[in-house]
């Protein structure tokens, strides 16, 4: 024991760091890096997992050409971006305004914040679930509340091509608002109050407080939580499936959707590996472009 | 001390010895619905005989097919035992999921004569209708009808539909019937409630609209491809014919459907006709003993045979029972499937509310008479027709359920789209399974 430890005292620093990176390294290379360049590899075949004993063949770029030829692929990235801009904006919007507003002090702020947050604490399949029924035209919450404000009669916001897209914007928003107001509340708070002071003492108005001192200060936060959700709900599929399966038809197939109908039900791994590539590239390429916006904005 | 410690131990021995004789066990997959319930039932007695205990694990409908194709694709040893859907023989048989029964057969003397020969041949045979067998036919099914027989009997309802039709309320013999019938209670007022026509399958994950659809487009005479020259599909699966028939299910579900029901199959149709919010529903067979029985509070149910138009046809449900390849215990097992295949245990399976496919249980002089959808399914076993069983069957379900949802409930495009677009992209499954 005593050798050991001289042993281990007589390693350089260097040394001892990579003993102590190495089990990590080895887990990210395993569950990582190895799958992800065992797919981009399949990618460039025609190999179907469920034909036991057929050998994959090399086929190029066959793949890549064929799904970014492919109209219906690009309705699927249009579902996709409708999705993922309309909760990323409303989920800014909302999210900053309750932040604001939970950020004064009343009396209830703390047993509001906590029913605020239940939401984004609920399985998405569960609250997919449970969202059907609330949309049910017939029995639901949701055409009840809506029809008390103005009577639009029956609609059916899951069988409507028209409003399903909507239908998984709303439950979104209302299952991760509650996490942006968080991270936009912690923003909040970590502005200094001797920063308002002195606008006061300055004359500035509520607005011009807003503007040159909350907004710039909170901005960061609240990219920051954009980003998280932006990648979430690029490839949000749990949720969806409960909600609408993908339907009416393929109004709400989001991109992650058709890739697990094509990797794990048509059983096409080489083409959907490549689908796969060109959404991780996709991803990684605007989470980069983000990352570095930030970075300047946090610069200023 | 020592006679506290025998007193203690003995019976701890006996429990242990107990356990140990029955520690032989099966474990069988099936779907989560009502007949698997009466299975689990009957299966009891084959534990009784035999000492063999049998674990059941039952799977909801909507990941029954993600859940067991995974196991078997990934050559799992959970299941001994598989009730696996009639279009999975195909898989079954060529990737070597399913043990092979022929000789079984021959040596236990379990004939297929014995069994209804459209069960024979959609459960049980791979390459389809030759003598290899790869199943028992356990649980003969088809998509048919329960209808609202109370409202029917009413004088004042059968007055109006008379003068306005021309015809007597009653059972639709065609789908142009039925869709009189449908609309004729859509949006109409009964016992102070606003009804609705019919809960037809519209669920888009796994197969319930094209199972639904399909019950229209055989019922027009649609064939998947050309007899004489198989995989080739164009001018029948797409026929004029077809097209037709899928609009009219678009006619049904725009018309005759109640608001919201866009993404129904099974469950949604029971809970809709049960809840009185319907006057028809298209269900399986498998469901009509629980809704028999749970006829109350003034609720009558009828039951019918899929509507013939051009010709008559039915949609083929229900399963054939298999014993898993990669299982360590095939003999026992085979030994399940041998008591399963006893004529007094088949008749026992159909009081239980299975649906037997053996002709001594089918054949009986009192069968018809033994419930009110006996002779329905009788019916309907004579004329049924079933999906693609090839191995790629789900790769050629998949984009059914895309087409014709989108066209159906979605709006989206024509018929005649749907089904041409259906056709090349079934014409790509074949040909990356060197079929074409």
């Amino acid at each position: 024991m005593k050798s050991a430890v001289k042993n281990f005292k007589g390693l350089s620093d260097k040394a001892i760091a990579w003993i102590f990176i190495t089990p990590t390294l080895i887990l990210l290379l395993a569950i990582n890096i190895y799958p992800l360049i065992y797919a981009i590899r399949m990618s460039f075949t025609n190999f179907y997992a469920n034909k036991i004993g057929r050998e994959p063949k090399f086929v190029g770029l066959k793949n890549y050409q064929k799904i970014l030829g492919d109209e219906e692929i690009w309705e699927k990235m249009q579902i996709t971006a409708h999705f993922v801009c309309w909760t990323l904006l409303l989920q800014a919007l909302i999210g900053l305004g309750l932040a604001l507003l939970l950020n004064r002090k009343f009396k209830g702020n703390e047993l509001l914040t906590t029913l605020i947050v239940l939401p984004m604490m609920l399985s998405p399949a569960v609250v997919g679930v449970f969202w059907t029924y609330l949309y049910n035209p017939q029995v639901g919450l949701f055409n009840y509340v809506v029809n008390f404000f103005y009577d639009f009669g029956v609609f059916d916001m899951i069988g409507s091509s028209t409003l399903a897209p909507w239908s998984i914007v709303i439950v979104d928003t209302w299952m991760w608002t509650p996490f942006t107001m968080l991270i936009c509340l912690a923003g909040l708070r970590s502005i200094p109050n001797y920063l308002y002071e002195a606008a006061e003492v300055d004359r500035a108005s509520k607005w011009q407080q807003f503007i040159h001192i909350t907004l710039p200060s909170v901005l960061p936060f609240l990219l920051l939580a954009l980003l998280f959700r932006g990648i979430e709900n690029f490839k949000m599929f749990d949720l969806v499936v409960e909600l609408t399966s993908g339907g009416p038809g393929s109004a709400t197939e989001l991109a992650s959707i058709n890739l697990k109908r094509e990797a794990f039900e048509k059983w096409k791994t080489g083409y959907s590996s490549a689908f796969a590539v060109i959404l991780f590239v996709t991803i990684f390429g605007f989470g980069n472009v983000y990352v570095k916006v930030m970075n300047k904005i946090k610069e200023r | 001390m020592k006679k506290l410690l025998s007193i203690f131990l003995i019976p701890v021995f006996t429990l242990l010895f107990t356990f140990n004789v029955k520690a032989e066990s099966l474990t069988l997959g099936w779907a989560a619905w009502d007949p698997a319930n009466a299975l689990q039932e009957l299966s009891k007695e084959f534990t009784a005989e035999t000492g063999i205990e049998m674990n059941f694990e039952f799977v909801p409908w909507t990941s029954f097919a993600d859940r067991m194709l995974n196991e078997l694709n990934n050559k799992g040893k959970t299941f001994d035992l598989l009730i696996g859907d009639s279009q999975w023989i195909g898989a079954g048989a060529t990737y070597g999921h399913y043990v092979k029964l022929n000789d079984f057969f021959d040596a236990n003397g379990i004939s297929m004569d014995d069994f209804n020969p459209a069960t024979v041949y959609a459960y049980s045979t791979w390459p389809k209708g030759t003598p290899n067998y790869y199943a028992l036919p356990a649980m003969g099914d088809a998509l048919a009808w329960a209808y609202r027989k109370d409202w029917f009997d009413r004088p004042e309802l059968q007055a109006e539909f008379k003068s306005k039709n021309g015809y007597d309320l009653g059972v639709p013999k065609t789908w142009d019937e039925l869709y009189d019938m449908c609309t004729f209670f859509q949006g109409r007022e009964i016992d102070g409630v606003v009804r609705y026509g019919a809960a037809i399958n519209t669920e888009r994950g796994s197969e319930g609209i094209t199972m639904g659809v399909t019950a229209a487009m055989y019922a027009w005479g649609m064939e998947y491809e050309d007899p004489n020259n198989p995989y080739s599909m164009d001018g029948y699966f797409n026929s004029a014919a077809a097209a037709e028939a899928v609009e009219f299910y678009k006619k049904m579900y725009d018309d005759c459907a109640p608001p919201g029901h866009s993404d129904a199959y099974m469950v949604a149709n029971l809970d809709a006709y049960k809840s009185g919010q319907v006057a028809f529903q298209m269900n399986w067979y498998a469901f009509w003993p629980g809704v028999y029985k749970e006829d109350s509070d003034g609720r009558e149910s009828g039951f019918f045979a899929n509507p013939c138009q051009n010709v008559c046809a039915a949609t083929l449900g229900g399963q054939g029972i298999s014993v898993v390849s990669y299982s360590d215990k095939q003999d026992l097992a085979l030994e399940y499937m041998k008591w399963f295949a006893r004529p007094d245990i088949q008749q026992k399976w159909w009081d239980l509310g299975g649906y037997s496919c053996h002709m001594d249980v089918l054949g009986s002089p009192d069968f018809v008479d033994s419930a009110v959808y006996a002779q329905g399914f009788l019916d309907s076993m004579g004329i049924v027709k079933d999906f693609w069983q090839e191995p790629t069957f789900v790769e050629l379900m998949l984009p059914m359920q895309e087409r014709i949802h989108d066209y159906v409930v979605n709006g989206k495009g024509s018929a005649q789209e749907a089904l041409d677009k259906i056709i090349e992209d079934w014409e790509e499954v074949f040909e990356a399974d060197g079929k074409i």
